[in-house]
């Protein structure tokens, strides 16, 4: 974003997302070996996602590199969130051992670096970041093995985590997904079908533009509209007073969860 | 006898074969048998081919004398020639022994000892992968801001391994497969910090329980992988170990996270142990997993060894 030729000289930022504290330490003692041979500087450290995403978004940077196994978030979902970032940093994963990963990654052509790390395979890494390709977010979202645990929306800057269990449903509107929880709306851009697949488990879908979370379901009504004198069965959601309309190919519904 | 039945022509006919060829075979099998019983001590001292050899011949000489003795009664009306008779009869004599010395030959060989042994050998639970890179990763971490700590990290590792690695069905005093679990813990304490908590309850242990290696330390990997690690705010394990009556009760409870999906095969440590326990004490021991919403919880029931005789009916 910034201008090519001050971006070769200016020391490449990194920051560093693992829980484990002495695995963070051997990064950071790694990082500082490896500024002997190329100009680096070390933005900051976390332990978990969360606050990953609160420092990167005051204070961005160039490289993060992000461990796959934490708990609450796993680095992938973490990759996926902050790739919402303008302009999103370059993701590399660090992992002692997970198969499951390693092999998605291989198929996709991602890089990663093996936990114990040796210093001259980082320093590689680290050379080749800045003109590094992104990880786009479909693939993270391949190589996943879980569904995300949230959804996040970027405003002014900052990236906001929606936990999935707060969400009441989802609305596709033009360009947008409308997110409501109980408290607020957010926008996201993702795909409504992409959303329905993901979290299949957890919204059903009552509209061509609209996903409910099932437990939120409080009961359904059938409403006449005034002006057409049709009748339709709407959702009711709990703790909400707005009642979302079922289209008619998806009635059936009605039936199978009342 | 089935070749007598395919061979004849009614059920008449096939009856009465049966009891003329019955007259020559009950004899021959019945002093046969008592010959090799009383021969036994022999027989057991001799080489297997030597052995083996000799029931042959023997089982020849039988037939052959009772066939010369009963003569009268067994050479059937129709057949000239006595001599091809005699050599028939022992030669398939000798055939139907053969055939069943081999298979008890394998019989025994599936059911060896040493079987057994390898059995166990390849259900000795295995250190994850996961641990080892991450333990080898952390001590790395600390090895040049705290190398003293490093120094007994890595002691405690090999204390790990040489254990991993040895025989599996020797029992070992429960004393010391409690000090290589909280060598293992250490371990992990130093990845994870204050989120692993653990709570002993052993006092109830007698010191001279024996038990066998390697139980404990893959049930805690279990828990720290599945209860603790996914947890930002870490747990507790609890673990009581005491005896009551003339059994060993192990429990350990380890919270569980919600919506932990897996795809390593997780549940391979455990299967192995039960496995394990079955293979060396039948129904002596027994494995019961309790699971709730937000707990797992093993119980492991051994009966009570502590000398050698003891340990000599289990092995």
């Amino acid at each position: 974003m910034t201008l090519a030729s001050t971006t070769n000289t200016a020391p490449l930022t990194i920051f560093i997302v693992d829980d484990e504290s002495p695995a963070r330490n051997r990064l950071k003692e790694l990082l500082q070996d490896c500024t002997q041979h190329m100009p680096l500087k070390l933005l900051g450290e976390a332990a978990n996602g969360q606050q990953a995403l609160d420092q990167l978004s005051t204070t961005p940077a160039d490289v993060v590199l992000v461990d796959i196994r934490m708990p609450q978030m796993d680095g992938i979902e973490l990759a996926q969130h902050l790739n919402k970032m303008s302009p999103p940093p370059t993701i590399i994963f660090t992992t002692a051992y997970d198969t499951y990963a390693i092999k998605a990654f291989e198929l996709h052509a991602i890089d990663y670096l093996l936990k114990p790390i040796r210093q001259q395979r980082l320093l590689d890494a680290l050379q080749r970041a800045r003109t590094a390709v992104k990880i786009k977010t479909e693939v993270l979202r391949k190589v996943s093995a879980q569904a995300r645990k949230n959804l996040s929306s970027q405003e002014r800057g900052k990236i906001y985590l929606i936990p999935i269990e707060q969400v009441c449903y989802l609305r596709a509107e033009l360009k947008y997904i409308t997110v409501r929880t109980l408290t607020r709306e957010y926008l996201i851009e993702e795909s409504l079908n992409a959303l329905e697949q993901e979290f299949a488990d957890i919204f059903i879908r009552i509209h061509r533009n609209c996903l409910v979370a099932k437990k939120e379901i409080e009961g359904f009504e059938k409403l006449t509209e005034a002006d057409t004198n049709e009748t339709h069965w709407t959702v009711k959601l709990k703790g909400l007073d707005e009642k979302l309309p079922i289209s008619r190919r998806q009635q059936h519904i009605v039936k199978e969860i009342s | 006898m089935l070749a007598i039945l395919a061979r004849a022509t009614s059920w008449q006919e096939g009856t009465q074969q049966i009891v003329i060829v019955s007259a020559l075979l009950q004899p021959v099998l019945l002093s046969s048998l008592l010959l090799l019983f009383a021969l036994y001590p022999l027989l057991a001292k001799l080489p297997y081919p030597q052995s083996i050899a000799l029931v042959l011949v023997l089982v020849g000489v039988v037939t052959m004398a009772i066939q010369n003795w009963g003569n009268i009664f067994y050479l059937p009306q129709d057949t000239i020639d006595q001599n091809y008779y005699l050599w028939r009869n022992i030669l398939s004599a000798c055939a139907i022994t053969a055939l069943l010395l081999a298979y008890f030959r394998l019989r025994t060989q599936a059911l060896s000892p040493a079987l057994h042994q390898a059995k166990l050998q390849a259900l000795q639970a295995r250190i994850r992968p996961h641990f080892l890179f991450n333990t080898l990763n952390a001590v790395l971490g600390i090895v040049r801001a705290n190398p003293k700590k490093a120094e007994t990290a890595l002691e405690d590792m090999a204390d790990l391994f040489r254990t991993a690695m040895s025989h599996a069905s020797e029992l070992l005093p429960a004393q010391q497969e409690i000090l290589l679990a909280k060598q293992y813990l250490a371990l992990e304490t130093l990845r994870l910090g204050e989120r692993l908590q653990v709570n002993w309850q052993i006092e109830n242990l007698p010191d001279d329980a024996l038990m066998p290696p390697f139980i404990l330390q893959p049930l805690l990997e279990n828990a720290v992988y599945h209860g603790i690690e996914p947890l930002a705010q870490g747990g507790v394990i609890d673990i009581q170990f005491y005896k009551k009556e003339d059994a060993l009760h192990l429990e350990m409870t380890n919270p569980r996270a919600i919506r932990e999906h897996n795809h390593n095969g997780n549940k391979m440590a455990l299967v192995n142990i039960r496995e394990r326990l079955a293979l060396q004490f039948d129904i002596e021991a027994s494995y019961t997993v309790e699971s709730g919403e937000h707990f797992y919880r093993v119980k492991i029931v051994l009966p009570y060894l502590k000398s050698t005789a003891d340990r000599a009916k289990h092995l």
